[in-house]
């Protein structure tokens, strides 16, 4: 048998995933109607009806209810409509189960988001037959055994895959090989590339670029002057010109974050400071949770009007104190804040390194020994006991939550800029 | 055979494995009243992951109030819990 030089890359992606993981699990609990198969969607809290899409069924499609609108307005759209709270331990479990499978197939498994996976299969065509067939054997053995449906795409290098699991749903293997691009990439309209937005497409649009082809065919020159490297970024991959490998370590965490949407518009200093101890309260005990420390504090504001900005701050040491941390945020905060109402905020720890071999710095104060101890303490009656057994008392009567977000799908990105 | 999914307390033996096997259960009838199943005979036992959460399904025959039926039980791993799933 000849050595392929190319790769053999699948990419799987779950059919509306938190909505068909929420059917399964209600039917596997006797529940005799498929939520599939009526308007539904996941997102919010039904009762309140506040928040937004996160999932939609197919016949919720044809109201033209979109991810990411408010369950106000879908509500509007189909009064009828059935909606389910997220549930992110029900879709951690799936993905798991999902992983568990795919691990039998490759060795090398990348987990992109939390329904998306890519493995690659080169070389692997002697144990499960030729790509086509290999990818049907795992899309009905996922369908069979877990009861949710994907799609699977199959090219030669990630982008590709990604690109060809998106043509059409559900429960369906589509390829698009190198030679494939002209006939099945290029027809397509521009804003379904990946990494090409809504801001990027209207500046396509302006240049007369309006399907992937003519990208594509486009002189990346000129696109490098109307937007700068991504210009280059998204011509590659209109080319289908993308050659990252598959990473079998995905939980290399790059930073973790947590952001809430106030339910009041918050208008004084001290509201927003609270909120902010809340968010790392959370942040922080995922963070030691992790067995990370944090080098930059960053923190995001958006206000009523949903103009948003952030600033970060490199520290001089890593840490993971609640406090030091705390404090860097309030004093990121104060620097920021312009003094109009806000409706989100969000605090984010990145350039992590691990708490396990730590460099000891001459800068870090004494008192830090202290609150790490305490720090500790606390994670552990909170862990044992309950979030809410213990809580700092500036939120005593406050009306506000001492901690903020939680488990939240940023531990696994819904979407990732880097494939 | 209606679904129920009805939680019941059991009675069940664990093989040197882990795996489970029902003997007998108890539920509450329509009236209220508790009443015991003994189970007569266990004609499949399969095992599901549906949504990645794991169960055993019997399909098992008992004789209720002198009729013999066939029903179906499930037990869920992750809670420990019995159901009366089909009957």
């Amino acid at each position: 048998m000849g050595k392929s030089p190319d790769r053999i890359i699948f990419h799987i992606d779950v059919n509306s995933a938190y909505l068909s993981w929420e059917a399964v699990h209600r039917l596997q609990h006797g529940s005799e109607l498929d939520i599939r198969k009526i308007p539904s969607v996941i997102g919010g809290d039904p009762v309140e009806r506040r928040g937004i899409v996160l999932a939609k069924s197919i016949p919720a499609k044809k109201y033209n209810i979109k991810t990411g609108e408010t369950l106000y307005s879908a509500m509007q759209k189909c009064p009828k409509l059935a909606v389910f709270p997220p549930r992110y331990d029900l879709y951690v479990r799936c993905s798991t189960a999902m992983h568990k499978i795919l691990k039998e197939y490759s060795p090398k498994i990348q987990r992109f988001s939390i329904d998306e996976f890519f493995i690659d299969y080169t070389n692997m065509e002697k144990h499960f037959g030729n790509p086509i067939e290999g990818a049907n054997i795992i899309k009905n053995r996922i369908h069979k055994e877990l009861g949710f449906t994907v799609n699977i795409g199959i090219s030669s290098n990630k982008l590709l895959s990604k690109m060809a699991s998106d043509f059409s749903k559900p429960n369906k293997v589509h390829t698009l090989f190198p030679n494939q691009i002209p006939d099945k990439l290029w027809p397509l309209p521009v804003e379904d590339l990946f990494m090409v937005g809504k801001a990027t497409a209207q500046k396509l649009h302006k240049i007369g670029i309006n399907t992937i082809g003519d990208l594509a065919k486009y002189n990346p020159k000129s696109l490098e002057k109307h937007l700068k490297s991504h210009g280059i970024l998204i011509w590659n991959f209109a080319n289908g010109i993308e050659d990252s490998p598959v990473l079998d370590s995905p939980s290399n965490i790059k930073s973790i974050g947590n952001s809430s949407t106030i339910p009041f518009d918050v208008e004084d200093k001290n509201t927003a400071h609270m909120i902010l101890l809340a968010l790392v309260e959370t942040v922080c005990m995922r963070l030691r949770n992790e067995h990370h420390r944090a080098g930059v504090v960053s923190i995001s504001l958006k206000t009523n009007e949903f103009i948003s900005y952030s600033r970060q701050k490199k520290l001089n040491c890593h840490t993971d104190s609640t406090n030091f941390i705390y404090e860097t945020a309030i004093s990121l905060f104060d620097e920021t804040w312009k003094g109009e109402p806000l409706r989100h905020m969000g605090v984010r720890l990145s350039d992590l390194c691990s708490s396990e071999a730590v460099q000891l710095s001459i800068f870090e104060p004494e008192e830090w020994l202290k609150q790490k101890q305490l720090d500790s303490v606390i994670d552990k009656i909170r862990i044992k006991y309950g979030t809410d057994k213990i809580m700092r008392a500036v939120f005593l009567n406050s009306g506000i939550k001492p901690l903020l977000g939680g488990v939240s799908e940023e531990d696994y990105p819904v979407m990732s800029s880097i494939i | 055979m209606k679904v129920l999914m009805k939680p019941i307390e059991m009675i069940a033996y664990f093989e040197q494995e882990g795996i489970p096997t029902p003997i007998r259960f108890r539920t509450s009838s329509e009236n209220g009243l508790h009443i015991v199943i003994k189970v007569n005979k266990i004609i499949t036992k399969t095992e599901e992951k549906l949504a990645g959460n794991k169960m055993y399904v019997f399909r098992c025959m008992s004789f209720i109030n002198g009729i013999e039926k066939v029903y179906e039980l499930k037990y869920e791993l992750s809670t420990c819990k019995w159901f009366l799933f089909k009957i």
